[in-house]
């Protein structure tokens, strides 16, 4: 049997501040399987970011545990987390963090070079991703020449450079005006048709409105 | 696109604060390797310049250095012909050194008189007209300032005036001499006005209480390897008289001025200093500047390795612009502050502060290199350091 792209069992997350603990998440349990689309919606504080942060490996639990594709984040060393990042998962952010001083195209490049793929399959591999995300035209211009969307854009095509099972988004239009989010919930709409598997954390009711499944947290658990 | 390249292209994001850094960092280049020329220059440029003709080891009068004061040695040429004798020995010259004048139309010029052994000189390089052969008593031979001086060319004639009696004021010996031509004297200042004739006549010119006296008596032995030990025996045979090799006279000269070397190595080790901190300072900020955007690259994948390879290419780049920039500037203060200290009275004008050698420009280069990449080191851990998700958290509100 094939594992799920992401199982996590009782996740907890604990910070200390100002001298006391802050319980961000208590106890989440969530399951995606192949080709889900789920959005992740909340108010602020509710949890859903850290959850998001402890889905992608990002951050450690102080409880629980999370599984990509059967594999245990916590039983991983820094490296091999690291690796699984880069080869199985993909991130969207709301601010985009794309590397100003390169091109669009070197920006999708980056993480396959980073994983070893030969310069000219991810030149190619860069080239295709652009055209998909409606930016062949704009490969060669630096990320700091292109709008908000065109930026958030070409980082969608960085994080599906990998060929990742599992791609995470926090607040993906949350940087951008209506029209411009519209054309990046179509372009989701699109991934998700092609088989990708998402998970969205959004305030975006247009874009938890896309999911096929939304998960509602309040307080650091999910009340659905 | 792997870490070294990112890490060159991100020096362009801030292209003034790179270029003010890269400034600082090649002053401090510069100045690192003028100090190494310095300290190893003056050794090298003594060294050759007392092997310029070959001559490895020097007579003097007892508890003197050549031409260091007026002192001379009686009894030279017996001295001169007991050495010819000794087989290890390859040439013997004897110089005296001396002061004397020159007759101008309506005065006299002061002028530093060698007299030479024309068969075995070591003192002078011919620049024009020919040389002075053994036995030419009426020839002499110019420097370049003298020349302008006594208004003198090759084949004109010229009147050298011994020694002034301090009582009467009058002039000793005189002579009316044919130049026969103009020389480099190898350790005269800048400017210096020198004349050479054979030692016979130089003696007679100078007046000197018994005529067989010399200044110095250079000596060429056969193998360079037996220098140490000629020197030890010549030491044994003549008591009375100061016996060095060149490796012996550097050693003086070292002692004389290590004042130079220890100012050399102080403003070297600073000028390093200082790269150093540019170098780490540069880096740190811009790491802090980039700490979000370091963290979104750790967090889709990128690894700690490839983040120091970039910010250690950013110090290393820095280091290699700015040492190539420090060495062509290093390279043109050095000749300027030779001109300077050069310039000093009694130095010889061929003599040389700061001597451009491959080895040195490589050994600086070097120092810069390792030095400036490890002031990379600290930003660099604090790059592969960065906590992903508070860092994620903190540029999110």
């Amino acid at each position: 049997m094939i594992p799920p792209p992401l199982l996590a069992r009782e996740l907890r997350k604990d910070y200390p501040m100002n001298g006391e603990t802050v319980h961000a998440l208590r106890g989440v349990s969530l399951r995606v399987d192949a080709g889900d689309y789920v959005a992740i919606v909340g108010p602020s504080g509710s949890g859903k970011s850290t959850l998001l942060q402890l889905l992608g490996g990002i951050d450690a639990p102080s409880g629980g545990a999370v599984e990509i594709l059967g594999t245990r984040l916590g039983s991983l060393s820094d490296r091999e987390l690291t690796r699984l990042r880069l080869t199985r998962l993909g991130f969207i952010f709301q601010r985009f963090h794309l590397l100003p001083v390169l091109t669009a195209r070197e920006n999708v490049e980056l993480p396959m070079a980073e994983a070893g793929v030969a310069g000219r399959e991810r030149r190619a591999r860069a080239r295709e991703l652009l055209a998909y995300v409606g930016l062949d035209h704009r490969a060669d211009h630096r990320a700091t020449q292109l709008s908000g969307g065109e930026m958030q854009r070409v980082a969608i095509a960085r994080a599906l450079a990998n060929r990742p099972a599992l791609l995470l988004a926090d607040e993906p239009t949350g940087e951008l005006d209506a029209a411009t989010g519209h054309e990046i919930l179509a372009l989701f709409r699109q991934l998700n048709a092609d088989g990708t598997t998402l998970v969205v954390v959004t305030h975006d009711e247009r874009l938890a409105a896309e999911a096929g499944r939304i998960i509602h947290m309040l307080d650091g658990t999910i009340r659905d | 696109m792997k870490g070294i390249a990112w890490g060159l292209k991100s020096l362009r994001r801030h292209r003034l604060r790179t270029a003010l850094s890269l400034a600082g960092i090649a002053v401090a280049a510069a100045m690192l390797l003028d100090m190494v020329m310095l300290s190893g220059g003056i050794d090298k440029s003594f060294t050759d310049l007392l092997l310029g003709r070959g001559y490895q080891i020097r007579l003097t009068p007892k508890g003197t250095l050549p031409f260091d004061t007026e002192a001379t040695m009686a009894g030279a040429s017996g001295i001169v012909a007991a050495l010819r004798r000794d087989p290890a020995i390859e040439a013997v010259g004897a110089v005296l050194g001396t002061s004397l004048y020159g007759r101008t139309a309506d005065s006299l010029v002061t002028l530093f008189g060698y007299g030479i052994e024309p068969d075995a000189q070591s003192l002078y390089q011919l620049a024009s007209g020919r040389d002075l052969t053994p036995g030419d008593s009426s020839g002499v031979v110019l420097s370049e300032p003298a020349a302008r001086f006594l208004g003198a060319a090759v084949g004109d004639t010229v009147t050298l005036v011994g020694r002034l009696d301090p009582q009467t004021v009058t002039a000793g010996v005189g002579r009316r001499l044919v130049v026969r031509g103009v020389v480099r004297w190898l350790y005269d200042y800048r400017g210096q006005p020198s004349v050479g004739t054979v030692l016979p006549l130089m003696q007679r010119l100078a007046r000197q209480p018994s005529a067989d006296r010399a200044s110095v008596i250079l000596v060429k032995v056969r193998e360079d390897a037996a220098v140490p030990g000629l020197a030890a025996r010549l030491r044994a045979r003549f008591p009375q008289i100061e016996v060095n090799s060149v490796a012996e006279l550097v050693a003086h000269f070292r002692e004389r001025l290590v004042y130079f070397r220890q100012l050399a190595y102080i403003l070297g080790s600073m000028s390093l200093i200082v790269a150093v901190l540019l170098i780490g300072t540069l880096l740190t900020i811009t790491v802090n500047e980039r700490l979000g955007e370091i963290a979104t690259l750790r967090a889709i994948g990128v690894s700690r390795a490839t983040i120091v390879r970039q910010t250690l290419a950013e110090g290393t780049a820095l280091t290699v612009v700015g040492s190539a920039l420090g060495i062509m500037l290093g390279l043109f203060t050095a000749r300027y502050l030779d001109a300077i200290l050069t310039s000093f009275p009694g130095l010889p004008a061929a003599f040389s502060f700061f001597v451009p050698r491959a080895d040195t420009l490589g050994f600086a280069a070097l120092v810069l290199l390792v030095t400036g990449s490890l002031a990379g080191l600290y930003p660099a851990w604090l790059a592969s350091r960065a906590p992903i998700a508070a860092t994620l958290r903190a540029e999110a509100t």
